[in-house]
């Protein structure tokens, strides 16, 4: 169920990343779906459990996975860095072309 | 060497590059002589590699920590990468560039070489991500609008297949409970379609990597010489890796390298802008890599010299247009340096371009011979385009010092690395690369001089790139069930 819906969000970034006509829309388009990549690597995280995998004398249960929670914790933050990047890239962009339309963009710096 | 220095060592060449790159902002007047620093020292890192020939496995940080393999294919790509660099330094040694260009040069340098060492999916992706990032940096220093839309198209698909990547690493973990690349044998064939599609888009690979030729070819000279000698190769090398260790996947590699050969070579040979046609020379020249794993890592460096030298000469070409060279007489010492560099490309005995090739060709499975010939032949189809360009006097050629002191670095390399396969030279080896210059040049003359095919660019348009992303997973996800 929840892997459905996880597989939503990144089909869904993935279109719209191809259908947008709009710069700006595609690089949002691209955050949704590292957003659902995200969701991806939590859910393989809980399978094993759902605490909070944190070292105790008495132990409280079934732990999530920490592996996967600590490599997709360096993956948003350097995700987050490069959207940040990118949309300073899209914004000095849009000096010369106001609409951000791609295929006008494209067709100006074809060549 | 006891196995603790090496550890230190391989450290000290990812760590210092990324601590020198990050101290440049504070110290930025001893921008090129601390970057200058950091490429020797990696250079002599990777000789010491190929000379001892070690084959480590290094663990940081206790399980699930993060794998380094460093053995002589790892030396090799770092080679390239501190040559490459090198030259690259030399080249803008004199230009007035900010240390801001040469910090985001000596980080990417680290990153790259820490690409070629990691041994694990996560590590890899790390990497990766900071290469694209410094790349994009680097595309666009020059701050024009142009270069900003390259440098942002690049980022945006680099960064949407790494996406993919991270869905395969994901699932490589829920089979296996490991990032390892070894864990690959265990892993189901939708992940290890998700991984290759991230790492074949980023090293350039067959129609994924259509988007290479455009940004190769519009940034400015030094940053073309060193994408195409040594950024590209970080998607390559965890391919090769992966064949080597993982036999599963090396039928997959060596068919992607056939395909890229032969894709890259066919646009080549019909395309008549200098920089666009070495460009997509550099995918086909990719292929052979990935054609032989074995031996990848020889022609990599091969292929890494002669490509940036011939990258940086483009650059003070009088025009870009071949039919417009063609009319305008090169200045003799640069016509030379370019005619060696299209030899040893093409193959041609003497320097080590020729004992990359023979070493690749001897390498192969008998169904990739014929398509590696005829990558081959079309290769020396396209430099005879640079060979018959007229020497003579040009009236005003001024070239910088810097220029002569990078293209002796990277042409001397050349002559030098020949030693590594010096075995090549028997006279049955030496008679097919000849055989082949030959009948290319034949057929330059006969057919491609005169022909003026345009082949259509709408497949390197932003949305196709993106489109071809998700064909190329169906078509690896067949390839990996069946």
């Amino acid at each position: 169920m929840v892997k459905t819906f996880v597989s939503i969000t990144i089909l869904a970034g993935f279109l719209g990343i191809l259908f947008k006509k709009n710069v700006f829309m595609k690089v949002i388009a691209m955050d949704v779906m590292s957003t659902g990549v995200i969701a991806y690597y939590v859910l393989v995280a809980s399978r094993t459990g759902w605490f909070t995998p944190i070292v105790s004398t008495t132990p409280k249960g079934a732990y999530a996975d920490p592996v996967p929670q600590a490599v997709i914790l360096t993956a948003i933050v350097i995700g987050f860095s490069i959207q940040a990047l990118m949309l300073v890239g899209v914004m000095k962009l849009a000096r010369a072309n106001p609409t951000l339309e791609i295929q006008a963009i494209e067709q100006s710096h074809q060549p | 060497m006891s196995g603790n220095d090496l550890e230190g060592l391989t450290i000290l060449a990812i760590a210092l590059p990324l601590f020198v790159g990050f101290s440049l902002y504070l110290w930025p007047k001893g921008d090129r002589y601390l970057a200058l620093g950091v490429g020797l020292l990696s250079g002599g890192y990777a000789l010491l590699l190929l000379y001892t020939n070690p084959s480590q496995t290094i663990q940081l940080l206790d399980n699930f920590g993060v794998t380094l393999l460093v053995d002589a294919l790892s030396g090799f790509f770092i080679l390239t990468n501190a040559l490459v660099t090198l030259a690259v330094l030399l080249y803008c040694w004199s230009s007035q560039r900010s240390a801001f260009f040469y910090a985001q040069l000596v980080i990417l340098h680290g990153c790259v070489n820490a690409a070629f060492v990691c041994a694990d999916l996560i590590s890899l992706y790390v990497a990766l991500e900071v290469v694209s990032v410094a790349t994009f940096l680097l595309i666009t220093y020059a701050r024009s609008d142009r270069t900003l839309w390259i440098g942002l198209r690049y980022l945006f698909i680099s960064n949407t297949a790494m996406l993919f990547y991270l869905i395969g690493a994901a699932l490589t973990y829920q089979a296996s409970g490991s990032f390892a690349f070894t864990s690959l044998t265990t892993a189901p064939p939708e992940a290890i379609a998700l991984l290759f599609l991230g790492l074949l888009t980023k090293g350039g690979i067959f129609l994924s990597g259509l988007w290479l030729p455009l940004t190769h070819s519009e940034s400015e000279a030094p940053v073309s010489a060193l994408l195409s000698g040594a950024v590209i190769k970080v998607g390559i090398f965890p391919l090769v890796r992966c064949a080597l260790l993982v036999s599963e996947v090396d039928p997959l590699v060596r068919l992607f390298g056939v395909g890229t050969a032969l894709l890259g070579v066919g646009y080549a040979v019909c395309e008549k802008d200098t920089k666009r046609m070495l460009a997509f020379h550099t995918m086909s020249q990719l292929g052979f890599v990935l054609a032989a794993p074995e031996v990848g890592g020889f022609y990599a460096l091969t292929h890494g010299l002669v490509k940036s030298a011939l990258f940086l000469i483009a650059g003070i070409l009088p025009s870009r247009n071949l039919k417009e060279l063609q009319q305008q007489p090169i200045h003799p010492p640069i016509w030379s340096a370019l005619v060696i560099a299209s030899f040893s490309i093409s193959g041609f005995p003497l320097l080590s371009g020729f004992g990359a090739k023979v070493l690749t060709m001897k390498n192969l499975l008998p169904w990739q011979v014929i398509g590696m010939n005829v990558a081959a032949l079309g290769t020396s189809i396209s430099f005879a385009k640079f060979i018959f360009l007229p020497p003579g006097n040009a009236t005003t050629q001024t070239v910088k010092a810097g220029f002569w002191g990078a293209i002796g670095l990277l042409l001397g390399g050349l002559v030098v690395a020949n030693g590594v396969y010096y075995q090549a030279y028997t006279w049955a080896n030496t008679i097919k690369p000849l055989a082949t210059i030959a009948l290319g040049w034949l057929l330059y003359f006969l057919v491609f001089r005169q022909l003026t095919l345009k082949l259509p660019r709408r497949a390197e348009t932003f949305e196709h790139l993106i489109g071809i992303m998700s064909l190329t997973l169906i078509a690896l996800f067949w390839l990996g069930a069946a």
